[in-house]
């Protein structure tokens, strides 16, 4: 690929670290970005980044950046040629995609018909079962009576779940372990399916216990060219919020990581899927005897693509810009090939002692760290102002190293050197995960901070040490009085070592 | 090298960028930022919040509000410089304590007399125990 793209205006319909990232691959690439905002992201940084800004509404995301008509309306007055919709708002959104179409702009991702087919999961299913894929049994018995689901659950085998039909996030999803909980498992889901979405059909689907969540990055171009980019493990995650990713796994053997990338490879190529996108796969056990399973496709870019972008040397915004403008992927699958190891950790404005409350407020004081094998994607400087309207990702470290071990141990430093002040962030849980003995071991599953959770929030509950007040009062007294009163940071000019003469140390 | 425990004498280095190095037989990394109310310290990756009242403000009773001064830390006390019945002015320094290799002014928290004195130099005192009291 060169960099010769039609393109030389993009709009990047997005904010955040996100934004960011892209507005920086259209500056290498020599394409103009236009960033857009809402009134909450005035003086942002992705707004102040970009070449040019506009403006498309009030805070709400509704009205802003999820508002299909705003956001054409705002490539319309600026001249792009083309759109970047980042990951969440309308990234899998088919309609914003052929609407670009319609506006004559090109959408930067996957074709309107590959997003509308990936959103549903039972055509996603039957098209990894047409691509010879596994998925995890299961069938939604056409005789729904209880006695039909629970020969359905017998077919399917124990452990299972009793799914509603209609439903999504978990809500009356019941497990049975054995023949003795089903009637119990089934009456209840039935209630609560008829409850949340006025349906009671219900579904089998075989239990996966302490599964991992293994996922493989594709890249799909116009002219038939399908490859994969390896793995990325995202099991460490709360509520199907992942919080540390890496690649490889420490779960795959060679074998089984090219029988997964050429599942992934297929299900794309059955789905005529282009530009970039993730097959995600359930994975029972580990080593020759593991067994995968297709889960679902993300049709954009993931929030943890870093990791293997540190891992391929791909970068993967360039390569999306440039499958965009029909350019030819120049790789064959034998070329790419995964080197040493990617952590990436992403920092949230979140307090871990307080049910992770999204925290709002400025950004006294945000210092990056700079040292070898380390790379932060961020949406924030120092003086942002956090606020309660967006996602609360500020940031994704990632670490590199030749060994897992080197890459655990430098994203470890880098973190203890990585202050954030003003809010509370869960920098202390993502150094307490990592120093974890099961992560260490690489004994991890989708269950893992559910199962530690509380043994990690022990840990970070206790109390300051003693100096932190001592540290704090001499801090103080650095500071005129006038800057106290002032939201802004106060540290200007002040070094309690230097300054303070009543301390000594 | 002499251990700097024993010698009360540790080192802090910046190390630009608004960190800085505490050698006190470890190397710490510390970071603050002073808002309005509270500060903030940031130390080898944990943030703590450190609001007025456990600094060196008064923590008054809400029952009899004696204006008692307490420790914010387990501490010594290194100097007394008020004694009971002298008339003190806001933010006068009144004694000193030293914890931590640190040392630390407590400070009158508004003008007033000293009713009484609760400790003596040298006196090894536990976090939240009266120093001193303060009428007006």
């Amino acid at each position: 690929m060169n960099d010769n793209t039609p393109f030389n205006r993009i709009l990047v319909a997005n904010r955040g670290e996100i934004a960011v990232r892209v507005i920086r691959a259209c500056r290498e690439m020599g394409i103009e970005s236009v960033a857009v905002y809402s009134d909450a992201d005035a003086g942002a940084l992705h707004a102040t980044l970009a070449d040019h800004a506009v403006r498309i509404g009030p805070p709400p995301a509704t009205d802003s950046y999820l508002s299909i008509d705003a956001i054409l309306d705002a490539a319309r007055r600026t001249g792009v040629q083309a759109i970047h919709p980042g990951y969440g708002f309308l990234a899998e959104n088919a309609r914003f995609a052929s609407a670009c179409q319609e506006a004559g702009l090109v959408f930067i991702g996957p074709p309107p018909e590959a997003i509308e087919g990936m959103g549903s999961k039972i055509a996603a299913r039957r098209l990894a079962q047409q691509a010879g894929v596994p998925i995890v049994a299961g069938e939604t018995p056409a005789d729904q009576s209880d006695q039909a689901v629970a020969d359905a659950a017998r077919r399917v085998g124990f452990p299972l779940l009793v799914k509603p039909s209609a439903g999504g996030g978990g809500i009356g999803m019941k497990t049975a372990r054995d023949e003795s909980t089903l009637a119990v498992a089934i009456a209840q889901a039935r209630r609560e399916a008829l409850a949340a979405f006025g349906d009671g059909t219900l579904y089998i689907e075989r239990l996966i216990q302490q599964p991992r969540h293994v996922e493989f990055q594709v890249l799909a171009d116009h002219h038939g060219h399908v490859v994969h980019l390896f793995e990325r493990e995202c099991s460490i995650q709360r509520r199907h919020q992942k919080v540390i990713e890496e690649s490889p796994s420490t779960a795959l053997t060679p074998a089984l990581r090219r029988r997964m990338g050429e599942a992934a490879v297929a299900v794309m190529r059955t789905a005529q899927y282009r530009n970039a996108g993730t097959v995600e796969f359930l994975l029972e056990g580990t080593g020759e005897s593991a067994r995968f399973y297709f889960l679902e496709v993300n049709t954009r870019l993931q929030v943890e693509h870093p990791v293997t972008e540190q891992v391929t040397g791909i970068d993967l915004v360039r390569a999306q810009i440039m499958i965009a403008s029909g350019a030819t992927l120049p790789w064959s699958q034998d070329a790419i090939t995964q080197r040493g190891h990617a952590i990436e950790a992403r920092i949230y404005a979140e307090d871990p002692l307080r049910h992770d409350l999204p925290q709002a407020g400025p950004l006294l004081l945000y210092r990056e760290p700079s040292m070898p094998g380390i790379r932060i994607d961020a949406g924030v400087v120092e003086g942002s102002e956090v606020t309660v309207h967006y996602d609360p990702l500020l940031a994704k470290l990632v670490a590199s190293g030749e060994t897992r071990d080197a890459a655990r141990r430098r994203a470890l430093a880098a973190l203890r050197g990585y202050p954030i002040l003003g809010i509370r962030t869960n920098v202390p849980l993502l150094i307490d995960l990592l120093e974890h003995p099961r992560f260490i071991g690489g004994a991890i599953d989708t269950g893992f901070l559910d199962t530690e959770g509380d043994g990690i929030r022990a840990r970070l509950s206790t109390d300051p040490p003693p100096e932190v007040a001592a540290i704090a009062a001499a801090c103080r007294a650095t500071v005129a009085p006038a800057a106290l009163t002032g939201r802004g940071p106060a540290t200007e000019g002040a070094d309690p070592w230097t300054s303070l003469k009543g301390v000594r140390v | 090298m002499s251990e700097p425990a024993h010698t009360g004498t540790g080192e802090v280095i910046s190390l630009g960028n608004g960190c800085y190095r505490i050698d006190d037989g470890e190397r710490r990394r510390v970071a603050f930022a002073v808002a309005a109310q509270d500060t903030w310290v940031f130390l080898d990756g944990r943030v703590y919040v450190v609001p007025p009242a456990t600094g060196i403000v008064a923590r008054r009773s809400v029952a009899d509000d004696r204006g008692a001064l307490t420790s914010p830390m387990p501490a010594t006390v290194l100097a007394i410089h008020v004694a009971a019945g002298q008339r003190v002015t806001r933010d006068e320094v009144l004694m000193v304590l030293e914890a931590m290799k640190m040392e630390l002014p407590v400070r009158a928290p508004r003008d007033g007399r000293i009713a009484s004195v609760a400790c003596r130099p040298g006196e090894l005192v536990q976090a939240g125990v009266t120093l001193l009291e303060i009428e007006d």
